[in-house]
């Protein structure tokens, strides 16, 4: 049975590319220009997996709306935000509205495929146990690599797709230095530097939560960050 | 011809055209010396009028020339200062009686009377020439201040003169002559002493068809003198009073106008600072008179300045985010497409869309870059860290970065710790850098960091092309760009400086580009307050 992706999108050019896409990648795919069409076909079926677009006809924030109703109806359902947007509030507004990950329209239909791929997998997953050869471990830091989930001091963190990603490819090298380009890469999007500073700042801060005395993460100005090995 | 030019202010202004109420004291001269005139006829026609009403009372009396006064038949010497009727009536006799009752009268007028013969001798006289002093209202401030320089440029009238009382007048007397030969006339001459002039009238008694003599009546001037310096006095006061009011009222208002008129001046220079934002509103704007107006248009063109120069700041974030959808909608069709069967030759042309859309998108996200910055730091935390620590691990950084190039740190020898956001100053030492490294021709590219007299500089030094004189100041602007570089591979929208300025504004210091002093490049330095400076 091949899983259900929802794209909620009003721009129909972008909609139909995408679902050409996805439906090439063997996704079985449904399209929704308004927010009223998808939360009606939401309500008879849930997807396996929800792209939506922040700004829907007139109102630019439409988007937060659909996902707050529609993680009341799944709480884990994956939700990919895709936005022309990326000012810093919008990712923020985003993420806290209970979307998964935030990709904005700069993003190459390769790494949407990417992303889905991984949200899916991260979802079937989640309930298995985990296999000895998917996990990284480097001190205190715990990363399960196909259930893109990490852990510090046995604790989960809650990392989105990006910023699993950016961990992950900061934590595989220790001590060596990853210029943004890099991290870009890895975690398949495409921001600018400042976002990039903002992704890193947010998983620091979800590490602080965890553990106060959190300091792996360095930033090696005019270059890009570095995880550090356990002293 | 050409005017030097000459700078006059408002109140110099003013007070110039207040010069012309100096005119108002010549009116004045001129009126009071009309008045003069006036007076002066009516003086003369009131001592013809005593003379005639004396002569009147006298005419056929021949007895009162039979006999010569006897004072000048025995002594020879008249008295001195005022020759009594009553005496002259004593001496004369019986037959003086009649004159002596009439003239006793006239002692109360102001004016010297007296009788002659038709040989010009005095038969009797009275009154005085000298005016009684009257009793004169204790002087004001401004009489007793003022009088000693009038009296300086105004004739005074004379009472300390000698009065003269000639037993005989004197033949060359034309009004007695004329009064002798039967016709009131009226004279004015010159007393002995020069500083009095007398009015004299001369009427012609007459006894029966035949003149037997003349009453003269003499007065001084003085009186008429008086007056008119009187009103010159009053005149001069009330108008040097009323101009230097005038002109001390004047120069306050104009004062005031000024001050209102450099207060907003100065504001409106000030309002807008040097990106185009506007500070505050503008004072004076609530007046409601023409510098009010005035105000209120200052305020609405610098608004409307203001609002341009944010829109300015806001359009790269504008048009960046508009031009997303379209090139998302571009970019997802050229990916559909590869997916699809094409005919060999054809992935060159989509390979160069391609290239063509990543250069659009990397545009984009440089130019919203400036807008999301400004976002960021809405929420970015202050922290205390070393200056020179995090200068020297960005250079160690470039130096990755930028392999080929030369980049010299020139460290300060203490530690300098600020307030701020490291990423921010790393960020705004990105774009000096970049840019520094992308506009010189030659290595080295050099990064000092020292403490001056008036803050931390922060100075990134390079060699290549100078500035353009015009876009001093400018640089630091949204979308501006000025210097061409030798290796244009990068597309230059301008910003980099402008996220660079927004990140020393965050910190409250200043950005600014010269040319080094040797030429040979140009020298960009932020200026940090010192840390206990700032806010």
């Amino acid at each position: 049975m091949s899983r259900r992706i929802a794209i909620v999108e009003d721009e129909p050019a972008i909609r139909d590319n995408y679902c050409d896409a996805l439906r090439r990648h063997g996704y079985d795919v449904a399209a929704y220009a308004s927010v009223d069409s998808a939360l009606a076909a939401f309500r008879t079926r849930l997807p396996d997996l929800a792209l939506i677009d922040i700004g829907l006809g007139d109102d630019p924030d439409a988007g937060f709306a659909l996902t707050r109703e529609l993680r009341a109806l799944s709480p884990v359902l994956p939700i990919i935000f895709l936005s022309a947007r990326d000012s810093e509030f919008d990712i923020v507004a985003g993420l806290r509205s209970g979307a998964d990950d935030y990709l904005t329209k700069d993003a190459s239909l390769p790494q949407l495929a990417a992303r889905i791929a991984a949200l899916l997998r991260r979802s079937d997953l989640a309930a298995a146990p985990a296999a000895a050869d998917d996990v990284i471990e480097r001190g205190a830091l715990t990363l399960d690599v196909k259930r893109m989930s990490a852990r510090w001091k046995g604790a989960r963190v809650d990392l989105t797709l990006t910023e699993f990603w950016m961990v992950h490819a900061l934590a595989r090298h220790p001590g060596h230095v990853r210029d943004r380009e890099q991290l870009m890469r890895e975690a398949n999007t495409v921001v600018d530097d400042g976002t990039i500073t903002s992704h890193v700042k947010r998983i620091r801060r979800k590490f602080l939560a965890l553990d106060a005395a959190f300091d792996r993460i360095a930033t090696v100005y005019g270059v890009g960050y570095r995880w550090d090995p356990d002293a | 011809m050409r005017w030097p030019r000459v700078t006059l202010g408002i109140r110099a202004q003013l007070l110039l055209v207040l010069t012309v109420f100096a005119a108002i004291p010549f009116l004045g001269v001129a009126y009071i010396r009309e008045l003069e005139g006036v007076l002066r006829n009516a003086q003369e026609r009131e001592l013809a009028g005593t003379a005639q009403a004396v002569a009147t009372a006298l005419h056929d009396r021949p007895r009162l020339f039979e006999a010569a006064p006897q004072w000048l038949m025995k002594g020879g010497e008249p008295p001195r200062d005022l020759v009594d009727a009553a005496v002259a009536t004593r001496v004369m006799g019986d037959s003086g009686n009649d004159l002596a009752q009439i003239l006793q009268g006239l002692t109360r007028t102001t004016a010297r009377i007296r009788v002659v013969d038709r040989e010009q001798k005095v038969i009797a006289s009275a009154g005085t020439l000298k005016r009684m002093q009257d009793a004169l209202p204790p002087p004001d401030f401004f009489e007793r201040v003022m009088h000693p320089l009038y009296a300086r440029v105004l004739d005074q009238p004379a009472e300390d003169f000698r009065e003269e009382m000639p037993a005989t007048i004197s033949p060359s007397r034309r009004e007695v002559m004329s009064a002798l030969d039967g016709i009131a006339s009226t004279e004015r001459r010159a007393a002995s002493d020069p500083r009095v002039t007398i009015v004299s009238a001369a009427y012609p008694i007459w006894v029966g068809d035949r003149v037997r003599g003349a009453v003269v009546a003499e007065e001084t001037t003085n009186a008429v003198l008086a007056a008119r310096n009187h009103a010159f006095e009053r005149l001069f006061t009330l108008v040097l009073a009323t101009l230097l009011l005038g002109s001390l009222a004047v120069t306050l208002y104009a004062t005031w106008l000024t001050s209102r008129i450099r207060r907003l001046a100065s504001d409106a220079d000030t309002a807008i600072d040097a990106q185009g934002r506007l500070r505050r509103e503008l004072a004076g704007s609530a007046a409601r008179d023409e510098i009010g107006d005035l105000a209120r248009g200052i305020s609405g063109v610098l608004t409307r300045l203001s609002e341009y120069a944010s829109y300015q700041e806001q359009m790269a974030g504008r048009l960046s985010h508009e031009l997303r959808t379209p090139l998302a909608v571009v970019r997802s069709s050229l990916d559909n497409l590869r997916q699809t069967a094409m005919p060999a030759d054809a992935h060159v042309y989509v390979d160069r869309a391609q290239g063509g859309i990543d250069r659009l998108a990397h545009i984009l996200a440089r130019m919203s870059e400036a807008t999301r910055l400004e976002h960021a730091m809405a929420d970015t935390v202050r922290e205390r860290f070393d200056l020179g620590a995090l200068v020297a691990a960005c250079v160690d950084g470039y130096r990755v970065v930028y392999p080929r190039r030369r980049i010299e740190f020139v460290a300060p020898a203490d530690p300098i710790a600020i307030n701020g956001a490291p990423e921010l100053v790393a960020q705004l030492l990105d774009k000096l850098v970049a840019n520094a490294v992308e506009f010189s021709t030659e290595d080295p590219v050099v990064v000092t960091l020292a403490q001056a007299h008036d803050g931390l500089h922060l100075a990134v030094s390079d060699v290549g092309p100078r500035l353009p004189a015009e876009m001093h100041g400018r640089l630091f602007d949204s979308m501006v760009s000025v210097r061409k570089g030798p290796r244009d591979t990068e597309p230059h929208l301008g910003l980099g400086l402008y996220v660079a300025r927004l990140c020393a504004q965050f910190h409250g210091a200043t950005v600014h580009a010269d040319d080094r002093a040797d030429g040979r490049g140009v020298i960009v330095s932020v200026v940090f307050p010192f840390p206990g400076a700032a806010a």
